[in-house]
């Protein structure tokens, strides 16, 4: 078996990297373990409306519910409201994301590329130190798939960048273990996502609720892994369905497990390979979102993957222009919210608090994370601040230089 | 008796990965659409207990 390309992993950034690519006349093929795109959903469901920039997704069926905003509650439940009345529209969807994964999987088909299921990728092919393709495993057949680039976009746990030698495992403390529940007869109010932030309610992470009807939302935890015991996640997310009035009556549909790498990015090229997605950490480390990034992300990489077929080079200097590329994109905004996450770690409680109080009656510009930070950043207490620019000087430093 | 390693109960595994990701040994593969531990490799830190979000991994002596 021999493809131009072979991408390993068929969730957004695997199918959207196999769409371009196969467009500017790659042979793409896609690998899934699993046996159907998009399941098990592992996903929040929530993505911001900058989706819509970028016009990949097509179609409606993915919408679940179109939200008019955002509230983040402080540990002692002051609320700071991110709304449409600032925004002006609505500021995102929370999505079926079975059904986005494979409307973005239609149309990496439609482009030309293959998807092969149940197919495990086991192993790097290599001659000397070239990377020369893919074993596989599809039930109890073996397979060779030669290709000339090799695309990791399988996951958290990526292992097709360990083999090529990059070192893709997690510090504790740059991953957020999640539980959700989709929990049915909620009486869910209005279109809004809530996010709870506490270090009782969620260490190093929040508690979500994602309306998805109106009686049905997403009710989730993230908590920062070096800051777990065994099954904390789920403990401290029954506690907190157990305690809220909205979900007295409600019971859970769908139990998930997940987890999200909330790191900075690990380097994403070298000759013959592009890691991409989750597996290469284009994750927000504050939201813990990634969709944006996938498709962003991966109509870079099938650009210039197509380029590098057409030019027959597969070099790493070759493909560093998607690099390059997805640096400028959203790299700086990994980095620095990054920065922040280490940042809000060392914030107790009760500055939480006072900064949620200071913020609740402020009109936001921009809804978005980068809109908060900016408010956060003003309203902090002149300590905070201190501590922080002593702490981190050479990390501002490197991002203020850029 | 040899050194407590982790065991993943497959009952309770939901396949997150997150155990996987953080095993400083690469000890924890993906198997049969489940977690599972290679006890050889395994250096009974115990990161991947702590990390499950659901319990699913306990200390076990092979």
């Amino acid at each position: 078996m021999k493809y131009d390309v072979v991408i390993v992993g068929s969730g957004p950034a695997g199918s959207v990297t196999a769409r371009f690519a196969a467009e500017g006349g790659a042979k793409v093929l896609v690998i899934e373990r699993r046996a159907e795109v998009g399941v098990p959903i592992l996903c929040g469901e929530g993505v911001s409306r900058k989706i819509d920039e970028w016009k990949i997704i097509e179609g409606k069926r993915w919408i679940a519910g179109r939200m008019d905003g955002a509230r983040i509650y402080s540990p002692d439940k002051t609320c700071v409201t991110l709304g449409a009345e600032q925004a002006g529209n609505e500021t995102g969807y929370v999505v079926y994301r079975d059904i986005f994964d494979q409307e973005l999987a239609h149309s990496a088909i439609k482009a030309g590329a293959t998807f092969m299921m149940n197919t495990q990728a086991i192993g790097l092919i290599k001659k000397g130190d070239k990377i020369k393709g893919v074993c596989a495993k599809r039930f109890d057949e073996e397979l060779k798939i030669e290709a000339d680039i090799i695309v990791g976009a399988d996951g958290v746990e990526s292992k097709i960048g360990q083999w090529a030698g990059i070192n893709t495992r997690l510090d504790p403390k740059d991953l957020e273990t999640c539980a959700q529940y989709t929990l049915t007869n909620i009486d869910v109010k209005d279109a809004y996502c809530d996010f709870y932030l506490g270090k009782e309610i969620a260490p190093g992470g929040y508690i979500w609720v994602f309306p998805k009807s109106k009686n049905v939302a997403n009710v989730g935890i993230g908590i920062l892994a070096s800051l777990s015991e065994a099954g904390r996640a789920k403990k401290l997310l029954d506690e907190f369905i157990a305690k809220d009035p909205r979900m007295k009556n409600s019971s859970p549909m769908r139990f998930l497990a997940g987890a999200v790498p909330v790191a900075n990015p690990v380097e994403t090229v070298r000759d013959n390979l592009i890691l991409i997605g989750d597996a290469a950490r284009h994750v927000d480390p504050i939201t813990g979102g990634g969709l944006t990034h996938c498709l962003e992300g991966g109509k870079i990489a099938g650009e210039v993957i197509a380029k590098a077929v057409k030019e027959k080079n597969f070099s790493q200097g070759f493909l560093s222009e998607y690099e390059t590329r997805w640096k400028e994109a959203f790299g700086q905004k990994i980095k620095r919210n990054y920065l922040v996450k280490e940042l809000m770690l060392d914030m107790d409680d009760k500055t939480f608090n006072k900064l949620a109080n200071e913020l609740k009656d402020v009109k936001f510009e921009e809804i978005s994370t980068r809109g908060l930070v900016k408010e956060v950043a003003k309203h902090l207490p002149i300590s905070t601040k201190i501590n922080a620019l002593i702490k981190y000087r050479k990390e501002i430093k490197e991002i203020k230089k850029k | 008796m040899g050194k407590p390693k982790a065991n993943i109960d497959k009952k309770k595994c939901l396949a997150c990965c997150g155990c996987i990701s953080v095993c400083p040994q690469d000890a924890i593969s993906w198997i049969g659409n489940k977690a599972e531990v290679n006890p050889e490799k395994c250096i009974s830190c115990a990161i991947c207990i702590r990390t499950c979000p659901v319990g699913a991994i306990s200390e076990e002596v092979y």
